[in-house]
C-alpha cells in the first residue's frame, strides 16, 4: 500500500513539473500567502502584549502546530480535500471498478506538491517560537510536541474526510465545510482558551481542536502539571471513527453524477 | 439598458436556485464574523492599559461589514467563461459584436457580485444589527458619513471588478493563471485591510498601503462609516477612490485593446 | 444459470423540481419540491460467456445507470444482479478484478504524463505479476498498434489515440467481462475501425465477454450478434440483430422530390410520410404494398426525382424509437 502511494505520489509530481513556469509562480505565491497568516498575528502584537496571557511566542506555537497539520494534509492528501471534483469527473466512478478501497485511492489520486512551502514555513515558525520561549526541555515535553503534530494532521484529515461524506448525498451548500476547515484552523491558532464557551465547547467536544494544540501546550507551556493533559492530542483518534464511518454510509448512498 | 435589466433579473433568478450554497455562505461569513470579533475581544480585555489603534465598536463593525460585503469586494472571483474565451482564443470573435468588449464584461462581473452580496448581506447585517454588546453591529456615525459610505462602497465596486478584469486579461499572456490570481488575491487582501485592518499595521507597510489602490475597496468604506475616517477626511478620499477607479479602467481598457490584437493575429 | 443475471433491477432517483420566473425561484428558495425519477424500471436479462451484447437507446434511456449497476458502481434500489456467482455491489473488491470497464466520455489515463505510466500504476492498483504484466502489454500495445502511442503525454494525443490506450489500459488485468460506455463517440472511421477489429478479436481469442452502449449502429452491425433496446427505463426489444432486421427489414425508404404537396396517401403499407426539404421520407412495408404501386400512385404529382432504399440499421431503430415512442 505504501508502494501504491508512493508510486502516485511520483504519477502526481511528474504531471505538475510539466508546467514549470506555473509550479514556481505557484510556489512563491504560496510563500505570499502563508506570510500573511503569520503577518496577522504578529501585527496584531505590535499593538498589544498579550492575549489572554499568552505571549506572542505561545501563540506562534498554537499556531505553528495548526498550521502543520493543515498544510501536511493539503500536500499529501488533496484528493481528499477536493473530493467535489472527483465525483463531478466521475473519477470516483473509475475506483469503484477498481480492487482497491476508496479512501485509499482517494488518497493516491492527487498530491499537490507546491503546498510544501507551507509545511516548511509552518516548521520554520514552529522553530521561532520553540527558540524565544524559555523552555525547560525534558523526554515527556518532546512526546507531547510530536503528539501534537501527528494528532493535527489526523484532525484535518479527519475533517476533510468527514466533508467528503457530505458530498456523496449532495454537492450543494459545501462551502459550509470551510466553517470546520479554514474556520477552525483559523480559530485554533490561537489558544482556544481566549475565546467564549460556546465556541471552546464546540471545538472541544464537537471537534476537538482543543486536545491538539491548546491543552497539550498548557502542559508543554508549564501553566498545568496535569499529565493528562500530556496525552490529550490521543483523543483524536476518537473523533476519527465517526468520520471514517460516515464516509462508509456516504459511499453507499452515493449517486453516480452525469448519465 | 433593458438588456442589463433583464440579466440582473436571470442572475438573481440563477442564484436563489442556489439555496443551500447561499444558506453556507451566510453561515460561513456570520462564523468567521464572530471568530475574528472574539480574537479582537480577547485583545483589547487582556491589554486594558494599551490605547488601541481603533476603537473596540470600530473593529466590531468593520469585521461584521467586511463579512457583509464579502462577496462585493473579494479581490479576485474569476469567471469561467470570460477565462475560457481568454484561453481559446475566441476573443477574436468580440471584434464583430457591437458592444465593447471591455464593457461588456465588467458590467457582467459587477452584476455577479452585486447579486451574490446583496442575498448575502442583507441577513448578516440584519443579525449584527440585533446582536446584543459587544458583538452589535452599530449604526453608523451619522447620516452623512453613511452616504459616504454607500457611495464609497459603489466606488469599491467599481474599483474592484476593474482590478479583476485586468487579472482576466492578464491570463492571456500566462501559460496558468492560478499562480498570477492567487499572488494577486494575497497582496490585494493584505493591502485593502482583509487580514488586518490598516491601523494594525506597522508604521511602513501602513504607508505603502495608504498609496495604493486596495485601500479603497474596504479598508476605507468600512472606517468611514464608524466615523474611523473623518467626514472631512472622507470627502476627499471619494475623490482618491474616483480617480484609481478611472485609472485602472483605462489601464484595462488598454490591455484589452492589447489582447483582443493578439487573439486575432494568433486565431482561434 | 447464466453468466450474466440481471433480475429486476430498478434504479430511482431524487431530483429536485424547478420551474421559471422569479417568484417560482423564490418560492422554491424556501420551499423545494423533489420528484423520483426511476431510471431505470424492473429490468431483466441474462448472458452467456463469450457474448457480445449491443446495448442501445436513445440518450437518457438508462444505458449508463444500467452498466454503473452492472459494474458495481450503483446499488440497485430494487432487485438482483449476479455476474459470475459475484454480487457487484457487495461484493465490490474481489468482483472488479473480473472486469474492465471504458466510459468512452471520461478518460482514465493522467493527462500529463504518457499512458504507459498510467499503466504501470494499473499494474500496482490490480497487484499484477510483473512478467505477466509485461507479456500482457506488450500484446495489447501491439494489437492496438500503440507503441509509439504510450510513451506521448496523453493531451498531445488525438482522440482516436486516446481511446484505443483507454482500451489497453482497461485489459491489462485480463478482465473476463469488458464494458465499454459509447467506445467509438467522436472518433473518425479510421480509429473506429481499429476499436472495432480489436474488440472482435479479444472476444473470440480471449473470450472476453462484452457489453457495449452506443449510438453508432454501425457498430452494432459490426459487432453485437444481440441487441437488446431500452427505453424509458425498460427494454424494449431482446433478440438478435438478424431476427430485427427481417422483421423490419421489409421496410422501404423512398425519397421523392417534389415542389407538389403531397396529400395522405390512401394505400395499405405506408408506414410514414415526412414532409423534408423539397421533398418527401416514405418508408413503405414491401410485404403490404409493392413499390410500384406506390410510384404509380404517385405518378399524379410532378415529380423530380425518386430514390429507393432498403433500410439501414439506423433507420430502424429510428423507427423502433417511434414505435415506442421514446
Amino acid at each position: 500500500m505504501v508502494k501504491l502511494f508512493i508510486q502516485s505520489i511520483k504519477l502526481s509530481i511528474k504531471s505538475q513539473i510539466e508546467y514549470k513556469g506555473s509550479f514556481i509562480l505557484n510556489g512563491i505565491s504560496q510563500l505570499f500567502i502563508f506570510f500573511t497568516y503569520y503577518f496577522m498575528i504578529v501585527a496584531l502584537f505590535s499593538k498589544f502584549n498579550n492575549i489572554k496571557g499568552f505571549t506572542v511566542y505561545e501563540v506562534l506555537l498554537c499556531f505553528s502546530i495548526i498550521q502543520f497539520g493543515y498544510s501536511i494534509t493539503e500536500t499529501f492528501f488533496r484528493g481528499i480535500d477536493k473530493f467535489e471534483d472527483l465525483i463531478i469527473d466521475g473519477s470516483l466512478d473509475r475506483f469503484l471498478v477498481r480492487p482497491r478501497g476508496i479512501l485509499f485511492q482517494t488518497l493516491c489520486s492527487d498530491v499537490d506538491f507546491i503546498k510544501i512551502f507551507r509545511v516548511i514555513q509552518s516548521v520554520i515558525v514552529l522553530i521561532i517560537s520553540l527558540i524565544n520561549l524559555d523552555i525547560v526541555w525534558n523526554i515527556n515535553k518532546v512526546i507531547v510536541l510530536i503528539l501534537c503534530l501527528i494528532s493535527s494532521i489526523l484532525i484535518f484529515f479527519g475533517l476533510f474526510v468527514l466533508t467528503s461524506s457530505y458530498c456523496f448525498i449532495t454537492l450543494q451548500g459545501l462551502e459550509v465545510k470551510n466553517v470546520f476547515t479554514d474556520g477552525g484552523k483559523y480559530m485554533a491558532q490561537y489558544p482556544i482558551g481566549i475565546y467564549r464557551k460556546g465556541i471552546v465547547f464546540i471545538f472541544t467536544f464537537i471537534i476537538p481542536y482543543a486536545f491538539i494544540n491548546y491543552y497539550p501546550l498548557l502542559y508543554f507551556l508549564d501553566k498545568t502539571n496535569n499529565t493528562l493533559y500530556m496525552f490529550s492530542p490521543l483523543l483524536v483518534l476518537i473523533f476519527l471513527v465517526p468520520c471514517l464511518w460516515s464516509f462508509k454510509i456516504g459511499l453507499k448512498h452515493y449517486n453516480s453524477a452525469g448519465s | 439598458m433593458k438588456s442589463y435589466l433583464n440579466f440582473f433579473k436571470l442572475r438573481i433568478i440563477t442564484n436563489l436556485q442556489y439555496r443551500a450554497a447561499a444558506l453556507a455562505g451566510i453561515s460561513t461569513q456570520l462564523f468567521f464574523g464572530f471568530v475574528y470579533i472574539m480574537v479582537y475581544l480577547a485583545l483589547y480585555e487582556s491589554n486594558k492599559g494599551v490605547t488601541p489603534p481603533m476603537n473596540l465598536s470600530s473593529i466590531v463593525t468593520y469585521l461584521w461589514l467586511q463579512q457583509a460585503f464579502f462577496a462585493l469586494t473579494f479581490p479576485y472571483t474569476k469567471d469561467q467563461e470570460l477565462l475560457n474565451m481568454i484561453k481559446n482564443g475566441n476573443l477574436a470573435y468580440e471584434l464583430i459584436r457591437p458592444q465593447n468588449f471591455y464593457f461588456k464584461f465588467y458590467i457582467k462581473l459587477i452584476a455577479n457580485r452585486m447579486v451574490a452580496a446583496f442575498l448575502r448581506s442583507i441577513p448578516i447585517l440584519l443579525i449584527g444589527f440585533l446582536l446584543p454588546e459587544p458583538y452589535k453591529l452599530s449604526m453608523p456615525s451619522n447620516i452623512t458619513s453613511l452616504i459616504i459610505f454607500i457611495i464609497a462602497l459603489l466606488f469599491a465596486c467599481l474599483l474592484v471588478t476593474a482590478l479583476s478584469m485586468i487579472m482576466h486579461l492578464l491570463t492571456m499572456y500566462f501559460l496558468d493563471a492560478r499562480g498570477v490570481s492567487s499572488a494577486y488575491n494575497v497582496i490585494a487582501d493584505l493591502f485593502m485591510g482583509g487580514i488586518v485592518p490598516l491601523p494594525f499595521f506597522p508604521k511602513f507597510l501602513q504607508n505603502i498601503a495608504y498609496k495604493l489602490p486596495f485601500r479603497y475597496i474596504s479598508d476605507f468604506p468600512y472606517r468611514v462609516y464608524s466615523g474611523d475616517i473623518t467626514i472631512i477626511v472622507g470627502k476627499n478620499m471619494l475623490i482618491g477612490s474616483f480617480i484609481w477607479i478611472i485609472i485602472i479602467i483605462v489601464i484595462g481598457l488598454i490591455i484589452s485593446k492589447h489582447a483582443l490584437k493578439k487573439a486575432v493575429i494568433q486565431g482561434g | 444459470m447464466s453468466y450474466i443475471v440481471v433480475d429486476g433491477i430498478s434504479k430511482t432517483f431524487k431530483v429536485s423540481k424547478r420551474s421559471s420566473g422569479m417568484k417560482a425561484a423564490l418560492k422554491s428558495f424556501f420551499k423545494r419540491n423533489y420528484v423520483y425519477v426511476d431510471a431505470v424500471k424492473d429490468i431483466s436479462f441474462s448472458i452467456e460467456k463469450g457474448e457480445i451484447v449491443g446495448y442501445i437507446g436513445p440518450n437518457g434511456a438508462g444505458k449508463s445507470t444500467t452498466i454503473k449497476m452492472l459494474s458495481g458502481i450503483l446499488l440497485p434500489t430494487a432487485g438482483n444482479i449476479k455476474v459470475n456467482g459475484f454480487n457487484p455491489f457487495k461484493d465490490r473488491k474481489k468482483y472488479v478484478s473480473n472486469i474492465g470497464v471504458v466510459f468512452g466520455q471520461r478518460s482514465q489515463l493522467a493527462w500529463d504524463i504518457p499512458a504507459e505510466d498510467t499503466f504501470d500504476l494499473l499494474r500496482d492498483i490490480y497487484k499484477l505479476d510483473d512478467k505477466k504484466y509485461q507479456k500482457n502489454k506488450e500484446e495489447l500495445v501491439k494489437l492496438l498498434n500503440i507503441e509509439e502511442i504510450i510513451k506521448k503525454p496523453v493531451r498531445t494525443l488525438s482522440l482516436g489515440e486516446r481511446m484505443r490506450c483507454e482500451i489497453c489500459a482497461s485489459l491489462l488485468h485480463e478482465p473476463k467481462i469488458l464494458f465499454l460506455d459509447e467506445p467509438t463517440i467522436g472518433l473518425d472511421a479510421v480509429s473506429k475501425k481499429i476499436v472495432r477489429d480489436f474488440i472482435l478479436k479479444i472476444n473470440k481469442e480471449k473470450k472476453v465477454t462484452v457489453i457495449l452502449t452506443t449510438h453508432d449502429m454501425m457498430d452494432i452491425d459490426t459487432l453485437a450478434k444481440r441487441i437488446i433496446l431500452i427505453g424509458k427505463g425498460k427494454i424494449l426489444y431482446d433478440g438478435s440483430l438478424k431476427k430485427l432486421k427481417t422483421e423490419y427489414g421489409s421496410y422501404k425508404n423512398i425519397i421523392v422530390k417534389t415542389d407538389d404537396t403531397i396529400k395522405e396517401i390512401k394505400l395499405k403499407g405506408i408506414i410514414s410520410k415526412k414532409k423534408i426539404d423539397g421533398g418527401y421520407n416514405l418508408i413503405i412495408d414491401s410485404n403490404l404494398v409493392t413499390v410500384s404501386k406506390v410510384v404509380n400512385y404517385l405518378s399524379k404529382y410532378h415529380i423530380t426525382d425518386l430514390d429507393i432504399d432498403n433500410e439501414q440499421i439506423d433507420d430502424i431503430i429510428l423507427k423502433l424509437y417511434e414505435d415506442y415512442k421514446i
